[in-house]
């Protein structure tokens, strides 16, 4: 018997009980449809937590730090006890050297040095303090950057900064200590912000970088010997560019200000002369170094599968070496569980919808008796009969899981348009994998639950059918 | 002579024992017999003489308990039910008491139906159907379902579906049992034409002594055993077993 011949026969078996066919159907589509919808939504807040790492900073980065001995410094000089295997005698800090170092590791796309400082910005009322850091320019190029006003920083010459999208919402009233940013702040409606009346492109903006001193002039500290201690120097720095975004919208730097590495070494330099600048290490006798260390190091890897690699490296350089690839792993681990526990609750309407087809063969097979011991008799093979009730199991199971995927689709875009203020890229995502997967899972299913009732009409007696009634 | 030629079935010392509770019902006691090509047999006998069972012995459809079954040289006895179903698709047509025509196919597909399990392609096997239909006399039925039909016309489509597969043996289970006597007259004279044209062997189950004596060969069957054998192409000779 040709396969044509066989699935047309099943076909018109189907079509013969229309409205049974259909009830059957409707369970199959119910059990698919919750199946993929429920994973859609595992998967859908698997990628937006994938987004999320991105916006922190990316998958292919690994953020390096000093250790210096025992402890290491962050940019304000907060301590963190860090890996009891590594030597704690003798402090590992980030130079030149131990940039080109790091840029010489396979894979490595790009290695920067990163000098971070905290700064007072003013203008007239405003004030903000803010976190700076100075990067390669090379690094700054390769970070995806979107500029919406002006560019990037020049290499070496004078300082400049560039502005995050976000520096403007921490600015403060001087006078009032309120921040209109915060105070206007509504989640649910984000066109209402107000931010503070900046303008950080062309009104000159002042700078304060000795901000302990600053802040003690202010407060009427004094010095070791009881003096009082005079407000530091304000520095005039020109900006070179806006990034873009809303004041809102969180990113990788948004927050930060950046600038030309060099050119902030240099002006640090020249601003703390004979003195620590703040965050930088001291010697044994609280003395500071020569040279200028970095708080940290930005490395881009090229391939997210390298990061952990390279970044074993760096750490048997002697280095703190992090990177998201520890987060993603958890949320991949977490994401899984999910989409486990919210399959689950899918797969159990697809088993129901499995069962209604297995009771559907069986009445079916119960009313064709007859009929299936004509076809016996008349020399129809034992294997087409089972094939014969296999396939229209496996089309009820197919027809089932095609709708039920349209369904899907419908329901996951209500989901979607429902939770697009939450999240923006949406809660449910069915990839196409999921459409396939879907769909030879419905048919497997199907037969599965048409074996046992295929083999029942396999091997029944052909007498049945001339048995006279 | 008949006995000559090479018979088609032969049945040698054939027992059907049935359970029943604690007491042995012997269906068939011991038959033997011989068919041979082109002839048209009946066999006769009374409700529960063994007679159906015999011939669902012949078509395949029930093993014996003991004794031999040889068809077209093949026995039946040593097949599973995959090489019987074979057996019965290459060479058995069947016609049936109650038709047992498709409800959901019109004539020509029912006719066409054995052709789809030989894996013959769909216009040869409706060309075939086509025939076949001419031939029963139902030209102007094609197309009609069975319920569109009477008992006699879905009779003709029953012949034609035994036919259409030209089988070496046709099995006729009561044929007319459920027409009425001008009818059945009909279909049993159709039925012995189309035999004498084509020269197939028929085997007829019947309870109707006038049915049976349209065969050429009448094997009186009575608490399983061949009693009496009637040959009406020499009459008058009279055999017993």
């Amino acid at each position: 018997m040709s396969v044509q011949d066989l699935l047309k026969m099943s076909l018109s078996s189907l079509w013969r009980r229309k409205l049974r066919t259909v009830l059957t159907i409707l369970g199959v589509i119910i059990g698919t449809a919750s199946i993929v919808v429920m994973i859609s939504l595992g998967l859908g807040l698997k990628k937006a937590s994938m987004d999320q790492i991105e916006q922190y900073g990316g998958l292919t980065t690994i953020t390096v730090y000093a250790n210096e001995g025992g402890y290491m410094y962050y940019g304000g000089g907060v301590a963190v006890s860090s890996d009891s295997e590594s030597d704690s005698s003798e402090p590992v800090r980030i130079d030149d050297a131990a940039i080109e170092q790091f840029s010489k590791i396979e894979h490595v796309e790009v290695a920067s040095p990163v000098l971070s400082t905290w700064i007072l910005l003013k203008q007239g009322v405003w004030e903000n303090s803010a976190s700076l850091r100075g990067m390669s320019r090379e690094a700054l190029e390769k970070m995806d950057i979107k500029v919406a006003e002006g560019s990037l920083p020049e290499e070496g010459g004078e300082l400049q900064f560039f502005y995050g999208n976000a520096v403007i919402t921490e600015f403060y009233n001087s006078k009032t200590g309120e921040n209109p940013f915060y105070n206007s702040y509504d989640w649910e409606n984000p066109e209402t912000i107000q931010t503070a009346d900046v303008d950080l492109m062309n009104t000159p903006m002042f700078v304060i970088f000795d901000t302990d001193a600053y802040y003690n002039s202010q407060y009427g500290g004094t010095d070791e010997n009881g003096a009082p201690i005079p407000a530091p120097k304000k520095y005039m720095v020109p900006a070179c560019g806006l990034m873009a975004g809303s004041p809102a919208e969180w990113g990788e730097n948004a927050n930060s200000i950046l600038c030309d590495v060099e050119a902030l070494k240099a002006q640090l330099k020249k601003i703390f002369k004979g003195k620590a600048i703040p965050g930088q290490p001291t010697n044994k006798s609280g003395k500071p170094y020569k040279e200028i260390y970095y708080n940290q190091a930005y490395i881009r890897v090229d391939d997210m599968n390298y990061v952990t690699e390279v970044q074993d490296q760096i750490k048997a350089l002697g280095f703190q070496a992090e990177s998201n690839v520890e987060w993603m792993n958890q949320v991949q681990e977490q994401s899984k569980s999910i989409q486990a526990a919210l399959g689950g609750i899918g797969a159990v309407s697809l088993f129901v919808a499995a069962i209604g087809i297995a009771n559907t063969m069986m009445m079916s097979i119960y009313e064709r008796t007859k009929e299936i011991g004509v076809i016996k008799v008349l020399g129809c093979d034992m294997s087409a009969i089972r094939n014969m009730f296999l396939a229209e199991a496996g089309f009820i199971g197919l027809i089932g899981g095609a709708v039920g995927l349209m369904l899907s689709f419908g329901i996951s875009a209500v989901i979607n348009v429902v939770a697009s203020k939450t999240y923006a890229s949406g809660i449910s995502y069915i990839p196409a994998y999921l459409v396939m997967m879907a769909l030879v899972f419905a048919v497997i299913i199907g037969m599965l639950a048409g074996l046992f009732p295929a083999l029942r009409a396999m091997r029944l007696s052909p007498l049945a059918a001339i048995r006279n009634e | 002579m008949a006995q000559e030629r090479e018979p088609v079935i032969q049945v040698k010392n054939l027992y059907k024992i049935y359970r029943v509770g604690q007491n042995k019902v012997r269906a068939l006691n011991g038959v033997n017999l011989k068919i041979y090509k082109g002839e048209f047999c009946s066999i006769v006998g009374t409700s529960g003489s063994g007679k159906s069972t015999m011939l669902n012995m012949l078509a395949g459809l029930e093993k014996p308990t003991k004794g031999e079954i040889i068809v077209g040289g093949e026995h039946l006895e040593r097949m599973n039910e995959n090489q019987l179903v074979r057996f019965r698709r290459e060479h058995v047509g069947f016609i049936f008491q109650s038709f047992n025509l498709l409800g959901t196919m019109n004539a020509k597909e029912n006719v066409a139906l054995p052709l789809t399990f030989r894996g013959v392609s769909k216009k040869v096997r409706m060309d075939k159907a086509d025939k076949m239909l001419d031939l029963v006399g139902l030209p102007k039925h094609k197309t009609h379902r069975p319920n569109e039909m009477s008992g006699g016309q879905q009779q003709r489509v029953g012949v034609a579906r035994a036919l259409v597969v030209d089988p070496e043996i046709i099995f006729a289970d009561e044929p007319t049992g459920n027409l009425d006597s001008n009818t059945s007259a009909e279909v049993m004279e159709l039925m012995k034409k189309i035999v004498r044209e084509q020269n197939q062997t028929l085997v007829m189950v019947t309870h109707d002594n006038h049915l049976a004596s349209f065969a050429d060969r009448i094997f009186h069957i009575i608490d399983g055993k061949i009693v009496k054998i009637e040959d009406n192409r020499k009459n008058g000779e009279v055999r017993t077993s």
